[in-house]
């Protein structure tokens, strides 16, 4: 085990830009943009001081800090879990990569006002969505896409949520294409997760490199729970210091339940299952062991459908019967607002740049990846005939199931495909595949670069706030471009610099 | 206050370890004493009251329907059985699941412990434990045990949860200690003054072992092992950890820590009334009437203590009573 990490002959070199790469998952004819190698060999201005301090200190010392970072976090049990066919579920050692991703200020500040400027429309779009629909009278996207769509709840018509916020917590995936642009490739808008997994990088990558951080200054983002809990707060119905706040969590299986005690841990509220809570009188409530307490705020980790047996699936065990209904008499607060998931959509992505046009009368700050949606016709036949060079995926489906990835399927897989998109073409949309980018990883005791892409969190409170950088996630197997932790995938810190790193003048 | 599945499964939690950890004593000590022994009645009457004193005879009888009562069925039954829910490894397994539904209950320090403890006992577990391993699988089980209720003195913060934690594992040990001492009482009480045989002499050495009480009492009785004693000892010593005063004085102060002590809860009225069945009882008393009657009496009390508990706290919520915030 300890062997294999060490690189035997301790030389370091560069690695060169890999032209012989397999062929899975890959255009071999676009070249992804490199985050870290300006042209293949010299590192990019702001991980120069990065380059020559890991240069100076040599390999070995990189594969010490390493097996720092994954003895810690094994003691820390910091785990994600694999669903699998047995009845508990496989806990393994979440993977990270000690290389951080740096981002300079004026880059990222370009990208985090286009998270903003994303979720005030798309919020605005929720709200018209459940109340007036001037969008679709006014003709801006096809009423059939939405009522189609199978995550618009018509069970929520008409209700206000505090403050008219649909969307208090979103994590947006952000991808970069051959020209090094910022796109977004997905919106997450239900119960995206990760954040936990974005501070304990930070907090690892903190005792790991310390002497960076100052010489960087790193903007700092392990203030999120707090930026959270103050956002939940003021939702509350009663007054907000004297607000109940409750995460809703599926229980101990679920592939998140780390991040969701890690945050309960973090804010100092209640953990429950839906078993805890009940509605009476259309008040939510928390089972305790000195009878009920009132619940103001619900934090849910849960998906619509399986939030209130009475409303949606009559089959969940897990949810809470009567909370809707609680929800439209304004007695409890659930964050993420039900209803949301059709926001996300797949189709309706395509359609984002015109929601931003259309509520702010602004041009959208960042692009979508092309988008095909398989019902229209014309779209349609384009991809059929080219799906080898495609992306094709289900509409709402999440955690990378779901997917065909044109250049690495089979034939027989193309065909599938097919007949599923003939027979429900609202189900489906394709992308062209986007060769994400890469940067350097130290894997096996190599550097390697691998593709990544990068969620950042986004909370809607008072204000909309991004916090500076969010989680990288890696596809560590060579030439993937899977990034999911369930399919191979790890993640890295990333850096938000106010400073390139050089050294003033004077104490060269 | 907190939620009421949280104070179950911490409670419980403790249960099932105290739970593993009486079962690996009564077996070591059970393995050990064969070798002490010099003429043995080996098989049968040796392993019998291990599986009366848990009170698993007929599942045990149906698991093995043809080898019957011998050293090897017994132990492995106990100790791995899957299908028997009190095994030693499912109660380890139990007290770790408990455990994670709690785990942002407790302090880092405890879940890695008796997470440990729960990979390492699987990890043994998986093939049938041979037994010239058995003993020291027990003493590290125990071992293990011990530093999880270290762990939780040093590190864990007190009040609700840890009343909980604490009220299981007396509840526990009590329950044990009792039965433990009414079946073996039943097989070794000839007179009630004196040791019989050399067979006694070991039997009565193993009781007292098999709660850790051997030195305990050997310092406070230096005239002998009379079963008076032993029986006093077990029941009524206010200093030794283990005894059943000990461990009923302590629910009360755990009672406390939950803010259970008002006297007009079924919890209360239970506890005093477990309180009282050793208060107002002594060694002659008890022995006049039947220390059989007494300990059945006891585990009576304790198995209402137990529903009270239930009712009071983890289903609290079935009342009309609603709490005020905070």
């Amino acid at each position: 085990m300890v062997s294999s990490l060490i690189n035997s002959t301790g030389i370091f070199y560069a690695p060169k830009l890999r032209t012989n790469m397999p062929t899975t998952n890959v255009l071999p004819t676009r070249t992804p943009y490199h985050e870290f190698y300006e042209d293949g060999q010299r590192p990019r201005s702001h991980y120069a001081l990065l380059w020559e301090n890991i240069q100076r200190a040599g390999l070995d010392n990189l594969t010490a800090k390493a097996r720092e970072a994954h003895l810690a976090l094994n003691a820390d049990g910091v785990t994600f879990t694999v669903y699998s066919e047995k009845e508990q579920g496989l806990e393994r050692v979440w993977p990270f990569d000690i290389i951080p991703r740096i981002i300079p200020a004026g880059e990222w500040n370009i990208l985090a006002a286009g998270l903003k400027q994303r979720i005030r429309a798309l919020n605005l779009f929720l709200k018209d969505l459940y109340h007036d629909q001037r969008i679709l009278r006014d003709g801006v996207i096809p009423a059939q896409l939405i009522y189609q769509g199978g995550d618009f709840r018509r069970e929520i018509v008409g209700i206000d949520p505090p403050h008219g916020i649909y969307t208090h917590i979103s994590g947006v995936d952000i991808i970069r294409d051959e020209q090094g642009r910022y796109l977004v490739l997905e919106d997450n808008l239900r119960t995206p997760s990760g954040v936990s997994y974005m501070i304990e990088n930070r907090m690892l990558e903190r005792r790991i490199l310390p002497e960076f951080f100052e010489r960087y200054r790193v903007k700092r983002m392990e203030h999120y729970p707090a930026l959270l809990l103050e956002a939940l707060r003021r939702l509350s119905p009663r007054s907000p210091n004297e607000a109940v706040i409750v995460m809703l969590t599926p229980g101990i299986y679920n592939s998140a339940y780390f991040e969701h005690t890690f945050l309960a841990k973090e804010m100092g509220i209640e953990l429950a299952e839906g078993r805890d809570l009940v509605v009476k009188n259309n008040f939510v409530y928390l089972k305790t062991t000195r009878g009920l307490q009132q619940v103001d705020v619900l934090y849910r980790r849960l998906d619509d459908d399986f939030l209130d047996p009475l409303c949606f699936r009559p089959d969940s065990l897990v949810g809470v019967a009567g909370l809707i209904n609680s929800w439209r008499g304004g007695h409890v607060a659930i964050v993420n607002a039900p209803g949301g998931g059709i926001a996300d959509d797949k189709a309706v992505y395509a359609y984002v740049p015109e929601i931003i046009r259309y509520y702010l009368a602004e041009e959208p700050i960042l692009g979508n990846v092309p988008t095909y949606l398989m019902q229209k016709d014309q779209d349609r036949e384009r991809v059929l005939d080219d799906m080898e060079n495609m992306v094709v995926k289900v509409v709402n489906e999440s955690g990378g199931y779901g997917m065909l990835m044109g250049p690495s399927s089979t034939a027989d897989e193309r065909e599938t495909f097919r007949n599923k998109i003939l027979a429900n073409p609202r189900n489906f949309i394709a992308q062209p595949v986007v060769p994400l980018s890469q940067h350097l990883c130290y894997l096996d005791g190599e550097l390697q670069s691998r593709h990544l892409d990068l969620r950042p969190f986004i909370i809607y409170g008072e204000e909309i706030d991004v916090v500076p950088g969010g989680l990288t996630r890696v596809a560590f197997r060579k030439g993937s471009l899977v990034v999911n932790s369930s399919q191979g995938g790890g993640s890295k810190d990333t850096w938000v610099v106010e400073s390139t790193g050089e050294r003033p003048e004077k104490e060269r | 206050m907190m939620l009421s599945r949280m104070a179950d499964a911490l409670y419980w939690m403790a249960r099932n370890l105290e739970r593993a950890d009486n079962t690996a004593r009564l077996i070591e000590i059970n393995l050990l004493h064969l070798v002490e022994m010099e003429e043995a009645a080996f098989g049968e009457a040796q392993w019998d009251p291990l599986l009366r004193i848990t009170g698993c005879e007929p599942l045990f009888v149906k698991a093995n329907p043809k080898y019957g009562i011998s050293k090897a069925s017994v132990v492995s039954f106990l100790t791995q059985d899957p299908d028997y829910s009190n095994s030693i490894l499912n109660s380890v397994k139990l007290a770790r699941e408990n455990a994670r539904v709690v785990r942002d209950r407790i302090s880092k320090e405890m879940w890695e412990t008796i997470n440990y403890l729960w990979l390492s006992s699987q990890e043994q577990l998986k093939l049938p434990l041979p037994p010239d391993r058995a003993p020291a699988f027990y003493s590290a089980l125990r071992n293990g045990v011990a530093r999880f209720h270290g762990m939780t003195q040093d590190t864990m913060m007190r009040g609700e949860a840890y009343g909980f934690y604490w009220l299981g594992t007396l509840i526990e040990r009590a329950d044990m200690t009792a039965r433990i001492l009414d079946v073996k009482y039943h097989i070794l009480l000839p007179t009630v003054d004196m040791v019989g045989s050399a067979l006694d002499y070991y039997q009565w050495v193993a009781l007292l072992k098999s709660i850790s009480g051997y030195e305990a009492f050997r310092r406070t009785h230096q005239a002998g092992l009379r079963p008076v004693d032993i029986t006093e000892f077990i029941l009524f010593s206010a200093v030794f950890p283990r005894s059943l005063l000990f461990c009923v004085q302590r629910i009360g102060f755990a009672l406390e820590d939950i803010c259970f002590n008002q006297p007009e809860t079924r919890t209360c009225q239970a506890f005093r009334s477990l309180l009282a069945l050793l208060e107002d009882n002594t060694a002659e008393s008890v022995f006049k009437q039947g220390l059989h009657e007494f300990l059945q009496e006891m585990l009576q009390r304790i198995a209402t203590m137990n529903q009270a508990l239930q009712a009071d706290c983890f289903e609290a919520y079935l009342g009309e009573a609603i709490a005020v915030p905070h």
